[in-house]
């Protein structure tokens, strides 16, 4: 028997696209008449780290917040999993339990550091027997050994670096399939960035990963791929060492030897 | 002398007569009240016999407290609710208009409102002259400070816990009970203390909507009038022609005064507690 295609049904995604973990299409995103993405197209793998570089105001941490929902107002077309994240099944907040974020500026409520790490997971009763998934989380965000014996103390009272790392345990906490890390070592001491980054790298072993940073070394540090953003445009994505090392652009060249980037 | 010192002075003369004149006033007030205490003025049940002469405030200071009470429980979830559509829902030209409108509010006399009491819940609904009618109305008089307190409670929430919570998924209604709320109340619950201060301090909107000189200790039901320390102090002074009346009435002022203060100082001891323990925590978390 022959199979048809019927016309109004939608072909199946192309073969290739079947590998990504993330797939951006013609994304592009005003914020009060100022274009902030200007149609940005890229995959992301399975798993693995992606690095999103380029000077402020490139669009990085917007891109992030498309992909999470925070912003709503972008057009084009995302896909996580092969699934359009404007119609994910449950909305908008089932869409930001799949993609965890994580700020620059360590956010921590005012509660304890177990209750911080709990945050997120729905329902009291499964947070108050949540006692292996805090040590499982904590674990992977290297902050376990610290305040294995102070889980209930405030959150607030831990230092800068260690807020930032409870941050990554709370995202983990509710099981994302992707990790978003806006700038997360901003502003931390070399210690606390060593630990986040060998976080980040753990974690990529089994999700994307996709991290915006400042820091051209700390790109380097973390490998996988990177994206160079500029003026809301991707200019060159490639691997990492081969961006550092080749880079195809004149504005990656640029960028890389003086941190500005003139691409208009 | 040099400019500075010349400066300094013209800077204390100017603040003087600010922290004279108060002082003066309650020391003058205490002076000519406090030799009306005695255990029967205080707690004494027999509102207003021989128009003041004799008889204690107790009635009053509780239907004062029922009205200040009433007016707060019913201004409180409108401010809440107002505040929380000013910040999650409003446009700017809706918060614009909403805070103009608040301000415009706080604005108007007292005695306007009180005349909107009269003739709406008083005559209109036929509530008469009772405890509903004065709480109603009281509410109205507070609401725009509690609104606008509220809304700056919530102003400073930092929009970093709002977007970590939203980042976890969680719901506006669980980040509003989950985040704004516990972040919020110290602020809420100062701005509620001083509402009821506010509330203790109004006569206007009373006089003619929900006391009476005397004859009630506590009021059969919502719709029964009550007596309150404010328009006893405004009768006993108007009308009362013995001196024994008019020493109740200075007496019933620090009596006044001493509840209002108890719930401003109360207002103001959760303030310092609370930006207290963000100083503490805030400085736990740079070290």
């Amino acid at each position: 028997m022959i199979m048809q295609t019927h016309p109004l049904i939608k072909p199946l995604p192309r073969q290739s696209r079947q590998h990504h973990g993330v797939e951006i299409e013609g994304l592009s995103l005003s914020l009060a008449d100022k274009a902030i993405l200007q149609d940005i197209s890229l995959r992301l793998p399975d798993a693995g780290i992606t690095t999103v570089i380029g000077p402020s105001g490139a669009g990085k941490s917007s891109l992030l917040r498309c992909l999470n929902g925070l912003h709503q107002q972008w057009q084009g077309e995302i896909l996580l999993q092969r699934r359009d994240v404007r119609h994910w099944p449950g909305g908008g907040d089932l869409l930001r339990r799949h993609v965890g974020l994580i700020g620059q500026k360590p956010c921590v409520f005012p509660h304890s550091i177990r209750a911080n790490v709990v945050f997120g997971i729905q329902g009291r009763r499964k947070r108050r027997k949540a006692d292996g998934i805090v040590e499982t989380v904590l674990k992977q965000a290297a902050l376990w050994d610290e305040v294995k014996h102070r889980l209930h103390e405030p959150a607030e009272s831990l230092s800068l670096g260690q807020q930032q790392r409870l941050c990554i345990a709370r995202a983990l906490a509710i099981r994302p399939g992707l990790i978003l890390l806006d700038e997360p070592t901003a502003s931390l001491d070399p210690r606390s960035k060593q630990l986040i980054e060998q976080s980040i790298r753990q974690l990529a072993g089994t999700m994307p990963v996709v991290c915006v940073t400042h820091d051209l070394e700390q790109a380097r540090r973390l490998g996988g791929g990177v994206i160079f953003m500029c003026e809301g445009r991707v200019i060159e994505e490639a691997a990492c060492e081969s961006f550092f090392t080749q880079p195809q652009r004149l504005e990656s060249r640029e960028f890389l030897r003086w941190t500005v980037c003139d691409c208009d | 002398m040099t400019n500075t010192r010349i400066a300094m002075v013209l800077v204390v003369l100017l603040a003087l007569p600010a922290l004279l004149l108060p002082a003066m006033s309650l020391a003058y007030i205490a002076y000519k009240g406090i030799p009306a205490f005695s255990w029967d003025f205080i707690f004494g049940t027999d509102p207003g016999s021989g128009f003041g002469v004799a008889g204690g405030v107790f009635a009053q200071l509780l239907g004062s407290l029922l009205l200040a009470l009433g007016a707060v429980l019913v201004a409180v979830p409108f401010a809440l609710g107002t505040a929380l559509y000013y910040h999650l829902l409003a446009s700017a030209v809706q918060r614009h208009v909403l805070m103009a409108l608040m301000n415009m509010l706080q604005g108007i006399p007292p005695i306007v409102f009180g005349l909107c009491g009269l003739i709406v819940f008083v005559h209109l609904l036929h509530w008469g002259v009772s405890l509903a009618s004065g709480a109603l109305i009281l509410a109205a008089v507070i609401l725009p400070m509690l609104v606008l307190n509220s809304i700056t409670a919530l102003e400073q929430i930092p929009f970093e816990d709002t977007e970590a919570a939203r980042s976890l998924g969680l719901s506006h209604a669980s980040v509003i009970a989950r985040v704004w709320l516990p972040r919020a109340w110290p602020g809420m619950l100062t701005g509620l203390l001083l509402g009821m201060a506010r509330a203790l301090s109004e006569t206007a909107p009373i006089l003619f909507t929900a006391t009476v000189f005397s004859g009630v200790v506590w009021p059969d039901s919502i719709f029964a009038p009550v007596t309150s320390l404010q328009t006893h102090i405004f009768y006993l002074s108007q009308e009362g022609s013995d001196p024994a009346a008019i020493q109740a009435a200075w007496g019933s002022a620090v009596v006044l005064i001493m509840v209002v203060a108890v719930f401003a100082l109360l207002a103001r001891a959760l303030s310092r507690h609370t930006n207290r323990q963000s100083g503490v925590l805030s400085e736990g978390a740079d070290s």
